[in-house]
């Protein structure tokens, strides 16, 4: 009897496929449902942290608010921040803050081009911002953005989203193993969660003008703060801060405010009001 | 320049993807053409799972014989193994790698059978051993051993 053991068939115990192809499906699908995951869960998760009661916000704030003004500041920097804590009461008269919601200023002496406003109401301004501001109404805008932030829970919201989906891809990533695969997923996941977006930007502009021009009887200072920011922008690098890259283009922010103004029938201009002596550098 | 020291992690990443992608696809190409071009050689040599020979008269001599392979996989075979992960199905990657240790392994057995005089290998067995040890994150790599009892009629003949 004749025996003889016959070559394996080459196409039935693996694939001859091109791997390529395998890797751009899978990381297309991959890559595109997590996109898709990571937009609806930070989107839901948003929404909810709005729409829980403030004293949540407040309680948790509490704990950061330490950290947020460091070390006691020196007399004048008090001085200057009791200055801008009255401003910004004249103005929250004028914005409907949430029940229980009281804003604070803090005040950094350091020459950063920025402000921003942070959980339970708290808002920094820095040196640098407040030394380019003309008058009162600029600054009032300043102030009035930041504080319309807070009333429409714009931190709140960033928090939620960024908890959200930071549990959702460490749940990912750990449920693969922390494998390479695991670490691009958490890296491109991350890309998404910018701090505002613009469309919160435009919303909180356009509430802060309703109160500045219930404060001030017109919006003159809005366009002004706009082209401090955009002549800064312009300018120096060292003035290319986070508020400029996460905030829309100064020069459609100016269009912004001005069709708001026609629309709403606001005077553009009027008188201005000087700034309180001790914030004038 | 700065924009490879600021994406580091990135360049690095996609460095081994593509190292893991070229140089994995151009061993396991060279080592089927290996493979095919062995496999014809050592026809001669006939193997069988049954664990008696199918015309068993004569009186046989017998040996173990034994052929045994570790290999590994590459970082693109990994990387798109973890995404399989996530959805199932065939992994195409490791087929491959596992198909050319089963026959690599069963090549090296015959090799060992042909040294020693003998063309007949019954009771053949495939034993294979994960030596990553399931440590997480490990580059998946796997021992296979083939073995069986070579056979030739005995000149001593009872």
């Amino acid at each position: 009897m004749q025996f003889e053991n016959r070559a394996p068939d080459e196409h039935v115990n693996y694939s001859i496929e091109h791997p390529l192809k395998e890797f751009a499906w899978l990381v297309g699908g991959v890559l595109g449902s997590l996109l898709i995951l990571t937009l609806l869960v930070g989107f839901f998760a948003g929404e909810l942290a709005a729409r829980l009661p403030y004293r949540y916000e407040k309680a948790l704030a509490g704990e950061m608010a330490g950290q947020l003004v460091g070390k006691t500041p020196d007399p004048r920097s008090a001085a200057i921040e009791q200055e801008l804590n009255r401003l910004a009461a004249r103005i929250a008269a004028h914005l409907p803050l949430p029940e229980g919601m009281q804003v604070t200023v803090h005040y950094q002496d350091t020459p950063e081009l920025n402000a921003f406003a942070t959980l339970g109401a708290n808002i920094v301004i820095y040196q640098g911002l407040l030394a380019r501001m003309p008058d009162e109404n600029t600054l009032a805008m300043v102030l009035a953005h930041e504080m319309a932030h807070a009333q429409l829970r714009h931190p709140a919201r960033s928090l939620g989203r960024g908890v959200a989906v930071g549990i959702m891809l460490s749940a990912l990533n750990s449920g693969m193993g922390r494998s390479a695969a695991g670490g691009a997923l958490s890296t491109t996941g991350g890309i998404s969660l910018l701090k505002f977006s613009r469309d919160q930007e435009r919303e909180a502009d356009a509430a802060a003008l309703a109160a500045i021009a219930a404060l001030y009887q017109h919006v003159g200072g809005a366009q002004d703060l706009f082209r401090v920011l955009e002549s800064a922008g312009a300018g120096s690098e060292d003035l290319r801060v986070s508020m400029l890259s996460t905030h829309p283009l100064s020069h459609e922010r100016i269009d912004h405010v001005a069709a708001l103004a026609r629309e709403r029938g606001w005077a553009a201009d009027g008188a201005r009001t000087p700034l309180p002596a001790i914030l004038i550098h | 320049m700065d924009f490879l020291l600021d994406y580091f992690e990135w360049a690095l990443f996609l460095f081994l993807l593509a190292l893991g992608f070229f140089a994995g696809r151009f061993l396991e190409r060279r080592h089927y053409r290996s493979i095919r071009q062995r496999e014809k050689k050592l026809a001669k040599v006939l193997t069988f799972a049954t664990r008696f020979p199918p015309n068993l008269v004569d009186p046989q001599d017998c040996r173990l014989v034994s052929g045994c392979v570790v290999i590994s996989s590459d970082y693109f075979k990994q990387f798109v193994a973890s995404l399989r992960n996530l959805v199932g199905g065939r992994f195409r990657g490791y087929e491959t790698l596992l198909d050319r240790a089963r026959r690599e392994a069963i090549l090296r057995m015959k090799e060992d059978a042909r040294r020693a005089g003998y063309y007949l290998i019954v009771n053949v067995k495939i034993e294979n051993t994960s030596i990553a040890g399931g440590r997480q994150g490990a580059m998946p790599s796997f021992e296979l051993f083939a073995y069986g009892t070579a056979l030739k009629p005995s000149k001593h003949a009872v």
